[in-house]
């Protein structure tokens, strides 16, 4: 009986032994951390904030010319923008002057028939931030189709001129 | 029976013909006090903070020789320090209306915006005044196009301020069932008109009506999909589609007058166009284009006053010159020529003791710190023969701030349309025939 109570704890650590030996041979798990997708993509219902003049006019900018806008030119719109009390009045009026400048990254007419699926759902996410909902995409498609004198620039100009713009 | 039958149509017919006129397309009753003094106002406000002593009581001589009579030489020693301005015209406005020599601004800080908020709304304002904020009870631009009947669009109220800062807010207030839908155009000429103006803003895009009406469906079919929380109002005073078309053509036409040079000095003054002079050569343009009901224009350039006493005096020269030119104007422009009364007031005067800037003629600068003298202003009213009492002189302490308002509301027709309790004051009935 005696001899046999000291070979227990032998047996016990061998077996922790043989445990871990077995447990350090065992090939690692690579964990990979990911990030799933998700749709940020605001709805219309969501937006309580109206931008504020520095940002609309910053938006703008960036919106036509691809590029931040120089501070300067920020400085003087915004100056013209506080001096007139109808604000959308001159929001069209420094969308237009936006327009008429040389260097606007607006597709051509053919990129916009090329794809008018592509065309509309990136003017909405461009300027409304989301996408657009059925309704919205099947009815402009159709507009687009049926009216080829529909340029890209009027589409651009309507969006940004539209009350949903001037929110966030 | 047919005679019977007769009488009763021929009856309900007159009545119809009585009852027709008075009944507008909005379904509104004409106004009930409906008779107007005059169908156009103009209120200029003398502003930067004038005080009574060099203004109406010319202690350094008649520094306003367009509006006052009296030929007293200016004082020798700020005489050197008076730019160049044109020969006075012949007829002085004070001859041509009331003017009250002890008007009040009898309450709330003499501050500039503080008291410009007082002027427009018709009440003094006794808190902490916030910049940023807009004023809590209706500007009288509000009152005009809420209760005048018919209800006028916005092209008929216009706020033209000679700076920016807080002003461009009082063109209407925060105040329930009034507010934007009822404020006035607001301009400050010399940020759109000016170079930088000129440069951002002055080479639109121009669509043809075929493409302007492909543009309002895109925009419409936008707005009506966006089902958020947009109310009018939300991007200031709007006008129509129509007007908004009449003030981009009168931008497009000041650029061009302005490219030609017809902004460069247009009143061949020698020391050149001051600030104050161009606010006022801008509000006459809106004048001659949209002859408004209701125009409200400002100066400022006095309140130089804080670092030179000198320079505010001849300030107060080109001040007065401007208000000559802009009733020249008035009277010169078809429609408004003999049908329009102004009113013209400091928002409030300054310190009785000067601080210690001296300028260059010994002279030592004025604050405003609400003592006594900062509250004493004077007022004049000036209008056609028949509607304003002509070359009257008020001595006594009459009238005060808060009366303009109400006083422009009974011009106009509307004064006893507005709700009892929002105007503190009366109006100026002395000034009246």
């Amino acid at each position: 009986m005696k001899k046999s109570f000291h070979y227990k704890p032998i047996l016990f650590s061998s077996l922790i032994l043989f445990g871990l030996f077995v447990q350090s041979c065992k090939k690692e798990t690579d964990y990979v951390y990911g990030v799933t997708d998700v749709d940020l993509n605001q709805s219309d219902a969501d937006k309580p904030n109206v931008k504020s003049t520095n940002e609309f006019i910053s938006i703008a900018y960036s919106d036509i010319f691809g590029t931040t806008i120089p501070h300067d030119k920020l400085v003087k719109l915004q100056t013209a923008y506080t001096a007139f009390g109808d604000q959308k009045f001159i929001e069209q009026l420094v969308i237009r002057n936006f327009l008429n400048q040389p260097g606007n990254a607006l597709p051509s007419q053919g990129e916009m028939t090329a794809d008018l699926d592509k065309f509309i759902e990136e003017a909405y996410i461009k300027f409304f931030a989301r996408k657009p909902n059925e309704y919205e995409a099947y009815y402009l498609k159709n507009l687009l189709t049926n009216d080829p004198s529909i340029t890209p620039e009027l589409v651009y100009y309507a969006m940004m001129t539209s009350n949903e713009y001037r929110y966030y | 029976m047919k005679r019977r039958s007769f009488l009763k149509k021929a009856g309900i017919a007159t009545a119809g013909a009585f009852a027709v006129p008075y009944i507008l397309p909005s379904g509104r009753l004409f106004a009930a006090t409906g008779s107007r003094i005059a169908d156009h106002v103009v209120l200029c406000l003398f502003a930067g903070g004038v005080r009574n002593l060099e203004s109406i009581q010319k202690i350094e001589g008649n520094l306003m020789p367009n509006i006052l009579l009296g030929s007293e030489s200016i004082n020798p020693q700020i005489a050197p320090g008076m730019s160049g301005i044109p020969a006075p015209f012949s007829t002085k406005l004070q001859t041509q209306g009331t003017l009250f020599k002890e008007f009040r601004y009898a309450a709330g800080a003499t501050g500039h915006f503080n008291a410009h908020s007082s002027v427009l709304t018709g009440r003094y304002n006794l808190v902490d005044v916030n910049l940023k904020q807009r004023p809590a009870y209706p500007t009288i631009f509000e009152y005009y196009r809420k209760h005048n009947s018919p209800s006028m669009s916005a092209l008929n109220a216009w706020w033209i301020s000679n700076s920016l800062g807080p002003y461009p807010a009082l063109n209407f207030s925060n105040y329930p069932g009034y507010g934007a839908a009822f404020g006035a155009n607001y301009i400050q000429p010399r940020s759109i008109i000016s170079e930088s103006g000129y440069e951002v803003l002055g080479n639109p895009k121009n669509f043809s009506s075929n493409d302007i009406e492909k543009i309002n469906k895109l925009r419409t079919f936008c707005d009506n999909n966006f089902a958020n929380s947009f109310t009018p109002g939300d991007a200031g005073v709007t006008n129509s589609f129509e007007d908004a078309q009449l003030l981009d053509q009168f931008i497009k036409d000041s650029y061009t007058d302005a490219l030609s040079g017809q902004y460069d000095n247009p009143w061949n003054s020698p020391s050149g166009m001051s600030g104050d002079m161009f606010n006022v050569f801008s509000a006459e343009k809106v004048i001659e284009r949209f002859k408004p009901e209701l125009l409200v224009v400002n100066m400022q350039d006095v309140d130089i006053a804080h670092t030179n006493f000198t320079s505010y005096c001849d300030n107060m020269r080109k001040a007065d010159y401007s208000v000559a030119h802009l009733w020249q104007t008035i009277q010169s422009t078809p429609g408004m020529s003999n049908n329009t009364i102004m009113i013209v007031v400091p928002e409030h005067g300054r310190n009785q003791e000067p601080n210690t800037v001296l300028d260059a003629y010994g002279r030592y600068a004025l604050d405003h710190n609400n003592d006594a003298m900062s509250r004493e202003i004077f007022c004049l009213v000036v209008g056609p023969s028949g509607k304003v009492v002509q070359n009257q002189v008020i001595s006594a302490v009459e009238g005060q701030t808060v009366d303009v308002i109400p006083s422009i509301a009974k011009i106009l027709g509307f004064y006893t349309d507005i709700p009892g309790g929002m105007l503190e004051g009366m109006p100026l009935v002395q000034a009246f025939a």
